[in-house]
């Protein structure tokens, strides 16, 4: 079986975030960028599932800009097989990333595909979910843990209240929680070898899928400073402030 | 000597005097003095009259001039963080403790000239961010950042893990304003590289932890921000072949090599005992670990390029056996934890020795595998927790109680072999030409040790230049020269 792992390059987890000068959208030069940390989790779990020998390959597939290809290295380090990145300098949206996924999946014929719950940068949380009806394929979101017995699947994830068990048949999606796994760090061996795995460069147009937007950013804006605290001198100025200034009492 | 004024430590009554001097706070009773006079690590406790927090720098020279016309000591501290006891009073009776805290308004900042003017109370970390705002960076970077002091980083020269790149902080400052023992106000806040005018003032004032004058202000060095940065753990065999790797480093890394760690494993074992959260993040067990990082000016990629071309080059050479690159700054800052957490694993271990030395960097081989030794023929079973700067040749040489004498109730007995170990340690890092305190300072911890290894001549030197800049000794009286 075959399992693909999407995994996105995303403004680094412990970066500011700051609006570009233009207010269009975040200011993305000269700052750290990494994998999307829901996609790690994806990654590990995929290579657990092959290390199980449940698997015996583990595709790690990107889009967009060209310097993705350093977050499918990543991938590779940490132990995926080979790499695809299907390259645009376009604006993705969920829908886009869905379609693309989709043909690929339609090219590869994986077991499992496994994303992130969602990515960090825009929080959409909704490329698993399209792919899955794209594709009409069982889909388990915001998965905990994940078992695999021949061509079924268990999964748990937690819900509102409790936890939730799902059986289901392969293939099938999954989307990662944080709560998945721990993911490995890259060892300077498997940093060697992944330079030497393959890595194919494709365009939506070579997977025929038309990639146009359907939401248009209107204006990005930073939102409004905290005010500065202030030390009152005494209960009665508090009660003052409270009713005439804040007026919440 | 005129008479100390009688106190009521209730109403403050008796220092008045002294409270009508100045603007800024004065603190008097037993509880708001509570934590000014111990160190943080709770191991020197003094007294004082009053601690006083002048508003402005115009309160320091008023607080000074009170002192010197009512005949008290001025002990000077910033943030309290120091590691050698010089920020707390000694027991005597006529102690005022000057706080600089709340003089800590960044004054200007330069991005022609690259420079800072912050007062002395600024936090290290409210410099670091202040520079980040400029789209500059203030390199000194320390764990106690969020507390420590300006003032107190240059009354120190204090280091940290940037050292081999930038310096310390003396390296760092290129002008100070110093209220002297007398009561003037020195006004030396040039922003010049090159300023060859007579006797260098500022640099006798830096180091001097306290005992010469008060360090008000200082105009400091800025750099450009880095494009990106890496970090990697490797694992070598030897302090050896941390050197070889070191050599190999600085060659293909030049000037963006910024910090070169050195780790033994014992290190790594305290700390995943006692931080769940930082796990030993290598499988097998390595005598030693190099934690790297590089400072690239030009993009992610490059650093990545550079970064893995000098490991594969070093897994080439046999000097590293396996190595991680940090790929996020999550990852690097879980790296660096592993580092930053060693002496709180240690001190959450019991007791131990601790030592802050350097050597050259060439000897340090060497003096790490014949140290022990001779530690272990003396003192069998101790064990030698050994980490720090290796790119500066600055090792923190720590000794911990063997094993099986490691509990509370041998404690006391293997902190009486302090002076001995001290003595073994030292002599080994004076018989390289070496320094027994590399940043930590002297204090009072390690005042009559650093006595015992400076030449007469050098020690008559110090004391005239502490006679001639404070000569009643009313600056920060025990700390640094021996009485």
């Amino acid at each position: 079986m075959k399992i693909l792992v999407a995994v996105k390059r995303v403004l680094d987890y412990n970066v500011k975030a700051r609006v570009n000068s233009e207010g269009t959208g975040i200011d993305l030069a000269n700052v750290k960028m990494s994998m999307n940390p829901f996609d790690e989790i994806a990654v590990e779990e995929a290579l657990r599932i092959k290390e199980a020998g449940k698997a015996d390959e583990v595709i790690a597939v990107s889009m967009g800009v060209s310097q993705s290809q350093e977050t499918i290295r990543t991938a590779l380090a940490m132990g995926a097989d080979r790499g695809i990145l299907v390259e645009t300098d376009a604006e993705l949206q969920p829908l886009a990333v869905a379609k693309l996924l989709a043909a690929i999946a339609a090219r590869e014929e994986p077991g499992l595909v496994i994303v992130g719950k969602q990515a960090i940068d825009d929080d959409s949380n909704q490329t698993g979910q399209m792919f899955a009806a794209l594709m009409d394929w069982p889909q388990a979101t915001f998965a905990s843990s994940v078992e695999i017995d021949g061509e079924q699947m268990k999964i748990s994830r937690e819900v509102d209240g409790g936890m939730e068990s799902l059986s289901m048949s392969l293939p099938a999606l999954i989307t990662t929680d944080l709560r998945l796994n721990e993911p490995r760090y890259a060892k300077l061996p498997n940093i060697m070898k992944a330079k030497k795995k393959p890595l194919d460069v494709m365009s939506p147009e070579d997977l025929e899928v038309d990639i146009s937007s359907r939401l248009k950013t209107l204006k990005v804006e930073e939102p409004e400073q905290r005010k500065a605290g202030e030390i009152v001198g005494s209960v009665a100025e508090l009660v003052d402030k409270l009713k005439n200034e804040a007026k919440v009492i | 000597m005129v008479d100390k004024p009688q106190l009521n430590p209730e109403t403050g009554s008796g220092l008045d005097d002294l409270r009508n001097a100045f603007e800024g706070r004065l603190l008097f009773s037993e509880a708001d003095m509570e934590p000014f006079l111990i160190d943080w690590r709770r191991r020197y406790q003094g007294s004082a009259l009053a601690v006083a927090q002048p508003a402005s720098v115009d309160d320091v020279v008023k607080v000074v001039r009170w002192c010197v016309k009512n005949d008290f000591y001025i002990v000077p501290q910033g943030g309290n963080t120091g590691m050698s006891g010089a920020a707390t009073p000694d027991n005597g009776e006529r102690n005022i403790v000057l706080s600089l805290a709340r003089i800590n308004q960044v004054r200007a900042v330069d991005t022609v000239n690259n420079t800072i003017t912050v007062d002395a109370g600024c936090t290290l970390a409210q410099v670091r961010q202040a520079a980040e705002q400029a789209g500059r960076l203030f390199p000194l970077s320390l764990p106690s950042e969020g507390s420590c002091t300006i003032g107190g980083n240059l009354s120190t020269n204090a280091g940290g893990c940037q050292v081999l790149r930038y310096g310390n902080a003396r390296e760092l400052c290129l002008g100070l304003e110093v209220v002297t023992a007398a009561g003037e106000l020195w006004q030396g806040l040039r922003g010049l590289r090159k300023d060859n005018t007579g006797y260098d003032l500022r640099d006798l004032y830096i180091g001097s932890e306290g005992t010469l004058g008060v360090i008000t202000a200082a105009t400091l060095k800025l750099y450009p921000q880095p494009a990106a940065r890496m970090t990697a753990l490797a694992t070598v065999d030897s302090p050896h072949a941390a050197l070889e790797l070191l050599g190999l480093a600085q060659q293909q890394l030049s000037a963006s090599l910024t910090a070169f760690e050195l780790i033994s494993d014992v290190c790594l074992e305290l700390v995943a005992e006692h931080f769940p959260q930082c796990p030993k993040p290598f499988e097998d067990a390595s005598p030693y670990y190099v934690l790297l990082e590089c400072s690239d000016a030009e993009s992610q990629a490059h650093a990545t390029e550079c970064f893995e071309a000098l490991l594969f080059e070093a897994s080439d050479k046999g000097l590293i056996s396996d190595a991680i690159i940090a790929d996020s700054i999550a990852r690097s800052n879980s790296l660096w934890a592993l580092r930053e957490n060693i002496s709180e694993a240690q001190a959450a271990a019991g007791k131990n020795i601790k030592h802050d030395i350097s050597v050259p960097i060439s000897a340090i081989g060497d003096f790490v595998v014949q140290t022990e030794k001779q530690l272990l023929s003396q003192f069998p079973g101790v064990r030698m927790v050994v980490f720090g700067h290796l790119g500066d040749g600055n090792l923190h040489y720590n000794v911990s109680p063997a094993a099986d004498l490691s509990g509370a109730e041998h404690a006391d007995a293997f902190v009486g072999l302090q002076s001995q170990i001290n003595k073994v340690t030292h002599d080994a890092v004076a018989a390289v030409n070496g320094s027994i305190s590399a940043e930590h300072g002297l204090g009072v911890l390690r005042r009559d040790e650093a006595a015992r290894y400076k030449s007469p001549v050098e020690l008559a030197l110090m004391r005239s230049v502490k006679q001639a800049l404070d000569p009643h000794g009313r600056m920060n009286p025990g700390k640094v020269l021996p009485d």
